[in-house]
């Protein structure tokens, strides 16, 4: 119906600046294109449409990158990013120098494309990654994990688990205090969920996470929420495509009850008395899946874990990809409080 | 001057966008959105949003049917998020304040439609080449594939470093060191370091390589090999015929000036491509160019392609050129039809070498430009091994090769004797990277956002390559038989073929800028 159509549009343009609204509304655009309805995607058009930078050995605005391949079998790739030294920029020998603190936080981040999008050099990510290392004063490792529905569950937690493995074990991201690498798992939309995921795994294998930061997780359900009905279509998310990503991520034949997609819901297992990270949920109010991220606050809550609960009533999804907008800066100083909490 | 287009008003056509300066080109570029890959204008961010918000009703009108119209859709440049906005909403006949009789076809408009009248038709203001502080020249780009071989790659660069401080003592004993090392060492980083401590040692004893040392049927072997073990020249080729193959849809003539015939294995293919087009082939005259010690080889080439033009029914011409320096070519040296073939000239690596002389590069973009080509294709190596500093060139080329060995080591299905066989053909252009200088030093390889300047400097502009083009290049790369890595990654109108994450080729289109096509 062209009459509320009009009318979200003009919605969700009130609330972010217009350079947001053109990118965001770019990507609904292209992200439409790629979702097939018979589940199928379209990765070679995907591919060529995302905009994608090379990793930069040489520093800017203070910070350096290089690529990683973690695992050859599966082409598990990493970026790195690390803040620069004074001086010469670094040789092909200095990029894995030992870190140079007493406490460096070592935060592996998973990008967000709700499973199915984006890779770990797409732009909006790359510069997302930049900013954190000069935030937090931390080295990032962004995890190119397998994307759906070409790789359904649970390779997406397997690859994080994997970078997590390579992270705890290489000695030149050890802080000097203790000998230990001081790691925090952060990630939005997908990536947040896998956050959630990949702690599980490490906390069962006693893998020290000092911290989790999830930003607009992607987490859902069976039932239909009231965030879901009153917001759908209206912030340029549907209930329809999240539906879509769902289906492509989740194995086939599972129902939103899944525990990947529903982490406090009916088949999840209870995280009381596990010595899970501390989290920062952040939750955006125009974000039509809230209910959901809130439920998993809850949950957190009510298992006796420490989680800080950031709502931001007027932030859209990806408020966090443009510096243009208060939330942005409230999130990252939070982000670094949160980081830097450890430090002192 | 650079204005805005509204699709109401009729204006002149806007002068092109030369891609050599900098800071010209950003005038007024949202910067927000440059730094994610979008180049818009802060003063279009309106009618680009207009556009976005006029293609969500569109298409939310009739999910289905629209759905549809937009399947087949070839997609183009899409940092240049007016003109993809456009395209679509063109491809839907929606022009809610146009008269539509001015639109000629439905593909996705490209600057300067030929079939519309100049000054009425509608015209989008071209972007030019975009500098920005991401693809620079000075980007970096590292992937690190072993951790071991660390030492080795200390000992290289130290040695690089000692020949830059001119203290070949410390060189001599460093090089020796590497060979060493890289003797030990597995995989394709001991082959990477063998050869650059060969090209090292050349260098601290002064046996600059010569460029013209090999022997002509050798090299062909080489070429050939390295043409069937991995994907790199086939990338090329199959990208460059693309573009071609797009420029030449309604030709009834094609004529393709080939700057480097070689062994002529890019134009079976293209050949082939023409023969099933729909409503029967154009004629295919093909000139290549080739050296002087060649010329035998050249005719029966051009002997043996009248043979596969024959079979496949396509009409086929060929004449031979020779020459030592590309930049000796003169228009008249090329026999040109414009009223009846569409003309295009072809280079596949065979820029670089140009620039071991100077004023060589212009000589010859000036001779392109003169013969009036409708399209030029160009791909070259996706990298800076022609800076003035030895230390600097050195280090590109360390990871640059280092990238294309493991890329090789990867294949599943070389043969071993085939991969050594490409090694020595990339080893080679080691060597002259390293140890040669002056004339013979011809791998002066450049970056796309370096031949980019170079190109608009002479007198070009670019010609988008779309997503067909991306796809069909991905789905060769899959079938190539190489390893996983490969990846095709799209820039700006361009496309490359990157291992991993680092681009390797670069594959780009040009024709006349646009005062000079008229």
């Amino acid at each position: 119906m062209a009459g509320s159509e009009e009318v979200n549009l003009i919605e969700s343009k009130t609330v972010v600046p217009l350079n947001t609204w053109v990118l965001i509304s770019n990507f609904k655009l292209a992200y439409n294109l790629l979702r097939r309805p018979d589940g199928t995607f379209n990765r070679h058009l995907a591919e060529f449409l995302d905009r994608k930078v090379p990793a930069n050995a040489n520093p800017v605005n203070g910070v350096f990158s290089f690529d990683v391949i973690i695992d050859r079998q599966t082409n598990l790739l990493s970026r790195v990013y690390r803040p620069a030294n004074a001086g010469p920029p670094p040789s092909i020998t200095d990029l894995q120098n030992p870190v140079d603190g007493e406490i460096v936080p070592v935060i592996v981040f998973f990008h967000g494309g709700s499973f199915a999008h984006s890779s770990a050099n797409s732009a909006i990510y790359d510069t997302l990654c930049r900013r954190l290392v000069g935030l937090c004063g931390a080295v990032v490792v962004s995890v190119n994990y397998r994307r759906a529905p070409e790789n359904r569950y649970p390779c997406a937690y397997d690859d994080g688990w994997a970078v997590l493995n390579w992270v705890n074990s290489s000695s030149w991201l050890k802080s000097k205090k203790d000998s230990k690498v001081h790691i925090f798992l952060a990630g939005d939309s997908s990536g947040g969920n896998i956050v959630h995921n990949v702690a599980l795994r490490a906390v069962e294998s006693g893998i020290n996470v000092l911290g989790n930061i999830l930003l607009n997780p992607m987490f859902g359900g069976t039932e239909r929420t009231e965030s879901e009905k009153r917001l759908d279509g209206k912030y340029f998310v549907t209930v329809r495509d999240r539906d879509w990503y769902w289906r492509a991520f989740l194995p086939e034949g599972e129902d939103r009850e899944h525990p990947a997609c529903s982490p406090f819901g009916t088949r999840s297992k209870s995280l009381e008395g596990l010595s899970f990270p501390k989290s920062l949920v952040v939750v955006a109010g125009l974000d039509l899946i809230q209910d959901w991220q809130l439920k998993y606050a809850e949950g957190l809550k009510k298992a006796g874990q420490d989680v800080k609960l950031l709502y931001l009533e007027q932030a859209t999804i990806g408020f966090y990809l443009l510096p243009n907008n208060n939330h942005f800066h409230t999130v990252m100083d939070e982000i670094a409080a949160f980081v830097n909490a450890e430090c002192q | 001057m650079k204005r805005s287009h509204q699709e109401t008003s009729v204006e002149e056509e806007a002068p092109s966008i030369e891609g050599s300066g900098c800071g010209g080109g950003d005038d007024n570029m949202d910067e927000l959105l440059a730094v994610l890959g979008y180049k818009v204008r802060s003063s279009d961010m309106a009618d680009v949003a207009q556009k976005l918000e006029q293609l969500e009703m569109v298409l939310s009108n009739d999910i289905g049917s629209s759905n549809n119209a937009l399947n087949d859709t070839v997609h183009y440049n899409p940092s240049d998020l007016s003109g993809w906005a456009h395209s679509m909403l063109s491809e839907l006949n929606y022009y809610p304040d146009l008269d539509p009789t001015r639109i000629c076809d439905l593909r996705p408009i490209q600057d300067d439609d030929e079939c519309c009248s100049s000054s009425n038709s509608n015209k989008r203001i071209r972007l030019g080449a975009w500098c920005d502080s991401v693809s620079s020249d000075s980007t970096r780009s590292v992937v690190l594939i072993e951790e071991t071989g660390v030492r080795l790659v200390q000992a290289l660069v130290a040695c690089a470093e000692a020949v830059q401080h001119e203290n070949l003592s410390l060189a001599d004993a460093l090089v020796k060191r590497v060979g060493t090392l890289a003797a030990s060492q597995a995989g394709a980083m001991g082959k990477v370091a063998t050869y650059f401590a060969e090209a090292l040692a050349r260098r601290i004893y002064r046996i600059h390589p010569s460029s013209a040392a090999i022997d002509p049927s050798f090299e062909e072997i080489l070429q050939m090999n390295f043409y069937d073990s991995c994907p790199y020249l086939k990338f090329a080729h199959f990208t460059a015929n693309q573009a071609i193959l797009e420029a030449v849809t309604t030709s009834r003539g094609v004529h393709v000036i080939d700057l480097g015939l070689n062994q002529g294995m890019q134009w079976p293919a293209l050949m082939q491509a023409l023969a099933l087009r729909p409503g029967g082939p154009p004629s295919f005259r093909l000139t290549g160019v080739g050296t002087l010690s060649n010329r035998d080889g050249i005719q029966e080439l051009g002997w043996k392609l009248a043979q596969l033009a024959h079979a496949i029914g396509v009409e086929f011409e060929f004449s031979g050129l020779t020459t030592e320096r590309l930049s000796d070519l003169e228009p008249d040296m090329f026999e040109t039809r414009p009223d009846s073939e569409t003309l295009v000239v072809n280079s596949v690596f065979e820029l670089h070498p140009v620039l071991s002389q100077p004023g060589s590069i212009e000589k010859l973009l000036a001779t392109v430009k003169a013969v009036k080509p409708s399209i030029v294709t160009v791909v070259e190596q996706e990298a800076n091994h022609n800076g003035a500093v030895f230390l600097d060139r050195f280090n590109e080329a360390l990871h640059y090769y280092s990238s294309l060995f493991d890329s090789l080591e990867d294949g599943v299905v070389i043969p071993s004797q085939d991969r050594v066989m490409s090694e020595i053909y990339l080893g080679r252009q080691i060597l002259n990277v390293v140890a040669a200088e002056g004339i013979d030093r011809i791998e002066r390889h450049e970056t796309l956002s370096q031949w980019r300047k170079r190109m608009g400097s002479a007198g070009f502009d670019p010609v988008n390559l779309g997503s067909d083009a991306f796809k069909q290049a991905s789905l060769l790369l899959a079938l190539s038989g190489g390893g996983d890595g490969y990846r095709v990654e799209e820039n700006d109108g361009s496309l490359m073929l990157a291992w991993q994450t680092k681009p390797l080729i670069a594959a780009s289109a040009w024709k006349l800028a646009a005062e000079l096509r008229r």
